[in-house]
């Protein structure tokens, strides 16, 4: 049956309505979790507040159980679910240039829209900074485009390369996740912080 | 109880669950034995030898002629630009690629159409598309294109042109008739079958 979108159940067009209706339920859920405070996205990296790691967690880990398991009810062909590709070193250094954005910002590029859609400042100022980025890396991109295809390594999977079968790695991540969230409370309570 | 503990108790049964049950391989898009068999009821898989012999002479890069006889048999004799897959070989890991695709019009020939006929259904089981079978197979082939004979003086104009057809399509594929035709001679053959293609995978956009 699915993706529906591939398997031309839904047209192009209902994919794009679904993804707008899709888009503003998850803005409403980043909003009401705080994901609009910049301080509490920092937080991550301070360890005073795990937020963002508990919440980008659970929701891998039940986006991955729910797949696993409308596939095996035969609902979606995960054969046709599109996985997208690794560039290596694109990948790592456009990990670093995030992350410093992210700490020196105090937002990742969705979550500043949320704050800006509230009336933030910091997030309009983090949008603007967005753009002057965007534009940097289009400008500029013939001198980091081979940077930019570098080390392909098609569309691999952790469970593949490990030898294990996608259920199993599945189980493995969920323990982890777990243990993650047991570390992260430890991190609130070690380095804890007044006010913000 | 603390939110955590009731997480671990909802997820980890879930997840000790996927991991095992094994993984669902089967392809969804599989034909059922019903709609093979109203596919196979329409003969929709049969391409004529005129258009076969059309697209051969114009060189359309779009067929690719399968010879699923044995090898010996294809050795002996095969049509112009045909490769070997020996239908016992269908299944074959290395053939996949050639028959599980959305560019090119496949088409199987065996001597008469069984073989081929068993290789489209066993291929379009399996969800392949552009797969087709040389109508007739080889000896029909024999028959009216490479030893066309002349249609009864009584005939329609249409079978005539299509003897003329047959004729000039012999001349260039090698076969007995030495009269060469003009090559703008009408076509009345059927029209080639559109290939179909699979959508790709879409790039989603977004992330955090």
């Amino acid at each position: 049956m699915g993706p529906l979108a591939v398997n031309e159940i839904i047209s192009e067009n209902t994919n794009l309505f679904l993804a707008f209706i899709i888009g503003i339920g998850f803005g409403f859920v980043l909003e009401q979790s705080g994901f609009s405070s910049s301080r509490k996205l920092a937080g991550v990296f301070y360890g005073y507040d795990m937020v963002v790691l508990k919440v980008f967690f659970t929701g891998a880990i039940t986006a991955m159980l729910g797949l696993l398991f409308f596939s095996l009810f035969g609902w979606v062909d995960l054969g046709l679910v599109y996985i997208n590709p690794t560039y290596l070193s694109s990948a790592i250094l456009g990990g670093v240039v995030m992350g410093a954005g992210f700490i020196m910002g105090g937002y990742c590029p969705g979550t500043s829209f949320c704050g800006a859609s509230i009336g933030k400042v910091d997030g309009m100022v983090f949008i603007v900074g967005l753009f002057i980025g965007v534009a940097i890396f289009g400008g500029g991109y013939p001198i980091w485009e081979k940077l930019y295809w570098a080390q392909d390594l098609g569309s691999p999977k952790i469970s593949k390369s490990l030898g294990l079968s996608d259920g199993v790695f599945a189980l493995l991540l969920i323990l982890v996740a777990l243990a993650m969230f047991w570390v992260a409370d430890w991190a609130e309570k070690k380095f804890p912080r007044e006010e913000y | 109880m603390n939110p955590r503990i009731i997480l671990a108790i909802f997820i980890i049964p879930l997840g000790l669950i996927i991991a095992a049950v094994p993984q669902n391989k089967t392809k969804p898009y599989k034909l059922t034995a019903e709609q093979l068999l109203s596919e196979a009821n329409t003969r929709s898989q049969y391409i004529s030898p005129e258009t076969v012999a059309d697209m051969i002479v114009k060189n359309d890069p779009t067929l690719l002629l399968i010879d699923v006889r044995s090898q010996d048999e294809y050795e002996k004799f095969s049509l112009q630009g045909a490769m070997n897959i020996p239908i016992t070989d269908l299944l074959a890991e290395q053939y996949v690629e050639i028959l599980d695709q959305d560019t090119k019009m496949n088409v199987f020939y065996s001597n008469g159409t069984i073989t081929a006929n068993e290789a489209w259904m066993i291929t379009r089981q399996l969800g392949y598309k552009n797969n087709y079978v040389l109508e007739g197979g080889l000896n029909y082939w024999f028959e009216v294109i490479l030893n066309p004979t002349e249609p009864a003086s009584t005939s329609s104009d249409e079978e005539f042109a299509k003897y003329d057809f047959r004729k000039a399509a012999s001349s260039a594929l090698g076969g007995s008739t030495t009269t060469i035709q003009p090559a703008n001679t009408p076509l009345t053959n059927s029209p080639k079958p559109v290939i179909k293609t699979t959508p790709k995978k879409k790039k989603p956009a977004g992330g955090c």
